[in-house]
């Protein structure tokens, strides 16, 4: 009887997508000392390529003690770990660069790698991303052309294993993959990231062109774009998706790399839970002017100026995940609906044909499951309706002429 | 009762019951519906937001009206194999006799009553089948709706217990690949199945009003008053 129960009991609690905020203190203190001899081991190492030292870097940046001990904390936070976990985030935080990331960019725009380094003044995310042992970064490194190649051969063969690989951009599939070559030999894009990935400890894919396609891939899809995980198998792979992804969500996987030696716990996506766990619209600031029924109409009008809810604007909140209405962007300055916008469903699989479109669904041209013309679901319903009330009457005015007996009689 | 008439049994009373608690809750969810799907009416602009919950009371109706149907269609459900009344689902197996049958009403309905072939005393099988194109319409939109539903609950906490929603993305989570890959798929997918029971509904009392004016055994009543008339042979 208790077994059964028991089974029953773990069959609804299955993994789901569910977010466990609070595992125990029993998990949490293996974790600890788990995650202490993982740092102390890393401390011995010699840092790889970059020999900055935290510390200094930080100083020189004018961020004090104080307000990295702030970011400590929100980062531990972040990453659903008990506030004990602190000073082992700040020591974490200063091995970083024992862990070597090589970044490639394959068919995209680039703005994951401006996402992080773009910013008046750097702030802690961004200056530990310069810290971390980048040994190949085409878009901010010096080398080029065969200089590169030979480059980016030292760091596969030195950190065999043990390098987590970022990619950013989508990877064309079409003709062969020659939309996107790399390199004087000419390898395309999908051999590229194939050859890196054998060796990676792990592949994190940063934004929505490398998780799920992204703009590249969107409808008619010309390059057969596609995303990592659908060309990468037998490897762990952490997606972080968003257009672009934010550098709070960056730094969290590779901290949570170091601290641990794992991936983090990720949802059916491959998504980081701890980043994409939560809805935009349960976190949204605007979401009281949701539940009151106040929307912004038009841009300028007068619920914008009271900052009202943006749904009727198109906002994708309430089917989109990522936690940019808690980190925000740029050092927590502020977000997409805090500017007034509405949320695309950046974070999202198909986020520019499913959720881009910039009215609430019932208002949108969405293409039709069925493919072909455009039209919008409740177009196509009244369609269905006019076809039924037509058919209907057609039937009523037939009877209506005919009579009403049955002239056979029943048998 | 009209003389040579006879008085023939057709709905139980909680037949009758659950078809109208049904026909309330779709018609407040459709309504409740297009609000949340796309709010038509205005709220005043230059009130302030404190008690006022246009949208809250629209989703808060939306889902007791799900909840009511989820609870009825399980109901359904049951009375659809051990009704000790009448089995629907003897009517849908698809053998000659019910074939046959449900070729003669859908004839009887095309010829504008020109045939009447079979017993119209008893539900056929043609409105069996229609009846459960209805309750799989219903059964998807539960479906669908749970799914876009338990994505509120994401802490996997919900007031009734960490089983709810934990049980709801098991029962659940499969339309999202099944309708396309993203939530925003089960939610057209959702919305457009709308559509499709409301043309249900508008055919639905269509035909039982032309039943009721052609054949004149006063089907319209079965759903008052629990039975029908049939002419004495
Ligand atoms: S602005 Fe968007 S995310 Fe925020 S409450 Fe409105 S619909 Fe939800
Ligand atoms: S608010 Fe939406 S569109 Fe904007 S960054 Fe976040 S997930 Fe992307």
């Amino acid at each position: 009887m208790t077994d059964k129960r028991e089974a029953v009991k773990k069959l609804f609690t299955a993994k789901s997508s569910r977010v466990e905020t609070n595992k125990g203190d029993v998990y949490y203190q293996r974790l600890y000392a788990q995650c202490k001899k993982r740092i102390e081991a890393l401390k011995t190492l010699e840092p790889f390529g970059n020999k900055l030292e935290l510390q200094d870097l930080l100083s020189e940046e004018g961020v004090d003690r104080r307000d990295f001990m702030k970011w400590v904390s929100a980062t531990t936070a972040m990453l659903m770990l008990p506030s004990f976990f602190e000073p082992l985030v700040a020591e974490a935080a200063e091995v970083m660069n024992r862990v070597p990331v090589i970044w490639i960019e394959l068919q995209d725009c680039a703005g994951n790698s401006e996402a992080f380094i773009r910013s008046d003044g750097p702030k802690v995310d961004e200056i530990i991303l310069e810290i971390i042992s980048l040994e190949f970064q085409e878009t901010l490194m010096a080398a080029a052309g065969h200089q590169a190649e030979a480059q980016l051969h030292d760091a596969v063969e030195t950190f065999k294993g043990k390098y987590l690989l970022f990619v950013e951009g989508s990877i064309p599939t079409a003709m062969n993959g020659f939309y996107g070559t790399i390199g004087p030999s000419g390898e395309t894009f999908e051999e590229h990231l194939t050859r890196l990935s054998k060796d990676a400890a792990a592949i994190v894919a940063v934004g929505s062109c490398a998780t799920f396609g992204g703009v590249p891939a969107a409808a008619p899809n010309p390059t057969g774009a596609k995303g990592v995980m659908d060309i990468v198998k037998g490897k762990p792979i952490i997606n972080i998706p968003a257009c672009p992804a934010n550098p709070a969500n960056m730094v969290g996987v590779i901290l949570h790399y170091v601290l641990t030696g794992q991936i983090p716990e990720l949802d059916s996506l491959l998504r980081p839970k701890f980043a994409f766990g939560y809805r935009i619209h349960d976190n949204c600031e605007r979401r009281a002017h949701f539940d009151a029924g106040e929307f912004v109409e038009e841009w300028g009008d007068e619920g914008a100026k009271n900052n009202f809810c943006l749904y009727k604007m198109g906002c994708k909140g309430p089917m989109t995940f990522n936690n940019c209405s808690i980190v925000r962007y740029n050092e927590g300055v502020n977000w997409p609906i805090g500017v007034g916008r509405g949320c695309i469903g950046c974070s999202e699989p198909d986020f520019w044909d499913k959720y881009a479109y910039e009215r609430p669904m019932a208002d949108a041209n969405i293409k039709a499951p069925t493919g072909g013309v455009e039209k919008t679901v409740d177009e196509f319903g009244l369609g269905v309706l006019t076809a039924t009330a037509v058919g209907i009457g057609i039937h009523a005015a037939a009877s209506a002429l005919a009579g009403k007996k049955s002239d056979e009689g029943e048998k | 009762m009209k003389s040579g008439y006879k008085k023939v049994k057709r709905m139980t009373v909680t037949g009758r019951t659950i078809h109208w608690i049904n026909a309330f809750s779709i018609l407040a969810a459709v309504i409740t519906g297009l609000y949340i799907a796309h709010p038509y009416y205005q709220t005043f602009i230059a009130d302030p937001a404190v008690d006022k919950y246009v949208m809250a009371w629209n989703r808060w109706v939306h889902f007791i009206c799900a909840i009511i149907l989820d609870v009825t269609s399980i109901v359904i459900a049951y009375l659809y194999f051990f009704s000790r009344f009448e089995k629907p689902y003897k009517k849908l197996i698809p053998t000659g006799k019910n074939i046959k049958e449900f070729v003669e009403v859908l004839l009887n309905l095309l010829t504008l009553n020109r045939r009447k072939n079979f017993d119209s005393s008893h539900n056929d099988s043609f409105n069996i089948v229609y009846f459960t194109i209805m309750h799989l319409l219903l059964a998807w939109m539960l479906l669908t709706g749970l799914q876009l539903y338990v994505h509120g609950l994401e802490s996997g906490l919900s007031s009734i217990g960490n089983w709810w929603p934990a049980m709801l993305h098991l029962v659940t989570d499969w339309t999202i690949p099944v309708t396309g890959g993203t939530l925003m798929d089960v939610r057209i997918s959702h919305h457009y199945t709308m559509w499709w029971i409301v043309a249900w509904v508008m055919f639905h009392i269509y035909y039982q009003v032309w039943r009721t004016i052609y054949w004149q055994e006063g089907d319209m009543a079965i759903v008052f008053g629990g039975s029908k008339f049939k002419k004495e042979e």
